[in-house]
């Protein structure tokens, strides 16, 4: 018999839902949903719960930032646990009851490309753990043995004997087995896959459409209140001291607070009242030395790197030095890549409420433990102390996981007002300024040739900043002061490596690390390494009088998955046959996170050279195995709306030390009226190795567009954004 | 050998306690590491010891040993303390460049060893895969 037990703090929670404390109906976040669930709910193991009236919650330790990953891992789990997909919802186990249960939902990083891939294996033996155990008690309530049983929908059938029964009824039975061994567990051949694989409808779509979902700039708890926050705009800067005298009259105003050396923050009944008095502070910085930085002195010590003697070393074949010296021609060319903003349509935003003896953290994030462990650090309270409840993002894309500033910022301040939520947010501006930038990067390409106009070599120089050497020093120091994410795309080995091989080759990164803060952007460094690469191919070719895909594949023989989807798209855009009149086509390809990612793609270009028509875009992947393709199909799409905006639209630029664009009046985005249409070729085959989805396409976009522009007009295009050129997308 | 290892390993790291300890028997208990379980990117971690002895000029604590099982080299402090210490604690910040186990070892003055030890778990570590 099952006590329902329930502790003080989600008594709390629940009479505060009865008691209306939340006045629009918005719902509590999904963490008190799981302790309530705990406590009354047999669960059969960690991932799975299976309720009397046969509905299945499936619990999921990634994230979902649109991307769809919940529903791709909890259809990894339904296939294995064989249950009805009609009765399946999710929930997030907390960070917290994670640390306490050993880790058994392992890691809750979201970022990557990761979700699927690194954790399809134990989902899936999770969920056939789960279904054993219920057909064993089912076979124990029978008395037969338990390979006579079969399972179809969540109804467990013993055929000789004709009885039936459904999960909910063995559920409790089931939850006190001993669970199998879950290395032992044969998982389902690809081949009889009945869930994996299918366009099955992402959870979560009617509430975002019909305005349910709960963000967390949404979010409301009683007796929360409001805060706002301004960091020094020059990295590196600090707080030198504010007047709040001048602001602490103003309406609704409850506290002006420092947080931490740099930063300081208005608390408020509302945001609105908070943002107000914050703009009105007067606040005295220190700016450092770094005011003095702009992107033209950023520009020039890049510059500088690309002809510098010393550069550490990512990709290597041959003798590139000899390869140049003997060759009958050489070309070259310097391309660039501004910094970048993931700019989410959601500002960064948590939630908090510390006491000496709890301290609660709400927040949408692409790791919940990464919050809990920055919620641990700013609180200085004990693990068993802290919790974070994870909420549902706006848009990660890279912002949301390897950095918690906001935790901590709002841990800091709710420190200062013990026992009262604090709800964070940043206002657009804040967003803008503060971002973990894509990388700036310049890169000087040579190709050698030889009298017959073969290619005997190429060098790529690149020159610009390390991620690493700023977020995660440690494997620089490994590496030799080397970062190996630099090369992602083009490296010489592993998820990222090149698809082509060359008998002279040498990629070498001059490494210049600005005070700008870097940070992963979605797709990290191959967004510019297949601009850099993938646009000279084209250089190379034009150079030897090839085709451009003829000149590819001369380098490809290697690189079957590589030449895979390549093929695809030329295939499909029609490369073999001419392109209707007006249009003209380009082509790249590339290897990302262990996916093989193409696009071909159809413009027009007006006669002033100003206007281009993106008509068509082919993008082929091959990801090993495709758990959802009509999510995928979005996933590309949505990788084109980032990559191409920010070909056309977007670059940081850095003046007096900070980030000048602070809005999305000066870093625009697409429309829908200018977005193409997207044909996607899904092609997975399988193999040792699960791809990503959420990043490699948004590579190719670019460099083929820009391969597109050079057929048209003549002119190649070697610095992003095209908006400085005075191209625009129509 | 020249230079140090990429990465020191947990033998290389019993290897170095076995020099502080002289292979003595290192007992758990009246060490106390308090180390987070979790932390974001191992840059900058705050760590106490704290060993529980009355400091005094008879029952002290002679030394206070911290290693790692996967930093560049094994060792991240070594502590020397006597009865003028007062307390025997210390306070400092490492880095961990992924997620493991750390130990702390403490060296009494009747030659006894005893230890504690943490694993920690580097959240960044997933976020950049199979570089780590």
């Amino acid at each position: 018999m099952e006590t329902i037990n329930l502790n003080r703090r989600s008594f709390l929670v629940s009479s505060a839902v009865a008691g209306g404390g939340l006045a629009l109906g918005l719902q509590l976040p999904f963490g008190i949903t799981a302790a309530q669930a705990a406590e009354t709910t047999p669960e059969i193991n960690a991932w799975v719960v299976i309720k009397p009236d046969d509905s299945v919650v499936i619990r999921v330790a990634r994230s979902e930032m649109g991307q769809g990953t919940i529903t791709g891992l909890a259809q990894l789990v339904v296939e294995e646990l064989e249950c009805d997909w009609s009765k399946v919802s999710t929930e997030y186990p907390t960070p917290g009851e994670n640390l306490k249960r050993n880790r058994v939902w392992q890691s809750y990083s979201t970022g990557g490309s990761r979700g699927i891939r690194t954790s399809h294996d134990y989902v899936r033996r999770g969920g056939a753990a789960a279904r054993m155990m219920l057909m064993q008690a089912a076979a124990d309530q029978w008395k037969v043995p338990v390979n006579q049983l079969t399972v179809n929908k969540g109804v467990i059938a013993h055929g000789a004997s004709g009885r039936k029964v459904t999960y909910g009824k063995v559920a409790a039975a089931a939850a006190k087995l001993t669970p199998p061994d879950e290395k032992a567990i044969k998982l389902k051949d690809p081949k009889s896959w009945k869930v994996i694989g299918k366009p099955m409808k992402r959870f979560g779509t009617v509430d975002k459409v019909t305005g349910r979902q709960v963000y967390g700039a949404d979010l409301k708890l009683p007796g929360m209140v409001n805060a706002t926050i301004m960091e020094c705009p020059v990295f590196g800067g600090k707080l030198k001291s504010f007047d709040a005298a001048k602001v602490t009259g103003m309406k609704g105003v409850k506290q002006v607070l420092r947080v931490g050396d740099t930063a300081v923050a208005v608390v408020a009944d509302t945001w609105w009242h908070a943002k107000k008095a914050l703009d009105a502070l007067p606040v005295e910085w220190d700016f450092g030395d770094n005011v003095k930085v702009s992107s033209a002195s950023i520009a020039e010590v890049l510059k500088a790197g690309l002809e510098a003697p010393q550069a550490f070393v990512g990709n290597k074949a041959g003798d590139i030095q000899s390869a140049i010296k003997g060759a009958a021609k050489t070309i070259d060319a310097v391309y660039e890549y501004p910094y970048q903003n993931h700019a989410p349509m959601e500002p960064m935003n948590a939630t908090a409420r510390y006491t000496p003896d709890r301290c609660e953290v709400w927040v949408p994030t692409q790791d919940g433990e990464a919050s809990f462990a920055a919620a641990l650090e700013a609180s200085g309270l004990t693990a068993d102390k802290c919790e974070v409840y994870k909420i549902d993002l706006g848009g990660g894309f890279g912002r949301r996981g390897a950095f918690q500033d906001y935790v901590k910022q709002a841990v800091l301040i709710a420190k200062q007002m013990p026992g009262t939520p604090v709800k964070l947010l940043w206002s657009r501006e804040e967003d803008m300024r503060q971002g973990r930038y894509h990388p700036v990067m310049q890169c000087k390409l040579t190709g050698s040739f030889d009298s017959a106009n073969n290619l005997t070599g190429l060098h790529m120089r690149l020159s610009g900043q390390s991620i690493l050497a700023s977020v995660r020093p440690a494997i620089v120091e490994k590496a030799g002061g080397k970062d190996p994410l630099t090369f992602q795309g083009v490296a010489d080995s592993g998820e990222h490596s090149i698809g082509y091989t060359f008998p002279n080759l040498l990629i070498d990164h001059a490494m210049r690390n600005p005070h700008v803060p870097p940070g992963f952007w979605r797709g990290v460094n191959i967004n510019q390494n297949a601009v850099f690469i993938e646009c000279f191919m084209d250089e190379l070719a034009h150079a030897a009088g090839q085709d451009p895909l003829e000149f590819r594949r001369k380098f490809m023989a290697q690189h079957p998955r590589n030449l895979g989807v390549l093929n695809a798209v030329a295939e499909r855009i029609g490369w073999s046959k001419p392109a209707p009149k007006g249009r003209f086509r380009g082509l790249a390809q590339m290897k990302a996170f262990d996916s093989f990612v193409a696009a071909a793609c159809e413009i027009s270009v007006d006669s002033t050279g100003n206007k281009v028509k993106v008509h068509r875009i082919v993008a082929a992947t091959d990801p090993g195995y495709a758990v959802n393709p009509a999510q995928i199909e979005r996933q590309i799409a949505g990788s084109f709306v980032y990559g191409l905006s920010a070909l056309f639209m977007q670059e940081c630029t850095v003046k007096d030390g900070r980030i000048e664009q602070d809005n999305f009046h000066v870093y625009n985005s697409m429309r829908i009226a200018q977005m193409p249409k997207v044909e996607s070729i899904i092609m997975p085959t399988g193999g040792p190795i699960w791809g990503g989805i959420g990043e490699p396409t948004i590579c190719v976009a670019a460099p083929a567009v820009l391969n597109a522009y050079f057929k048209a007009t003549g002119k190649r295009l070697r610095s992003v954004p095209l908006k400085n050129q005075g191209i625009e997308l129509v | 050998m020249l230079g140090l290892p990429a990465l020191a390993t947990p033998e290389e790291m019993q290897a170095a306690m076995a020099r502080i300890t002289g292979g003595a028997n290192v007992r758990r208990g009246r060490v106390k590491l308090q180390l987070p379980p979790l932390v974001e990117n191992g840059n900058s971690v705050e760590f106490s010891v704290i060993v529980d002895s009355p400091m005094t000029e008879t029952d002290y604590v002679k030394a206070i040993h911290v290693f790692t099982e996967k930093n560049p080299q094994p060792y991240v402090i070594n502590a020397y303390l006597g009865p003028r210490a007062g307390r025997a604690r210390i306070t400092t910040r490492t880095r961990l460049a992924d997620s493991q186990t750390v130990h702390a070892v403490a060296e009494l003055s009747d030659g006894s060893f005893w230890s504690d030890s943490v694993s920690v778990v580097v959240t960044l570590s997933a976020c950049i895969g199979n570089l780590v």
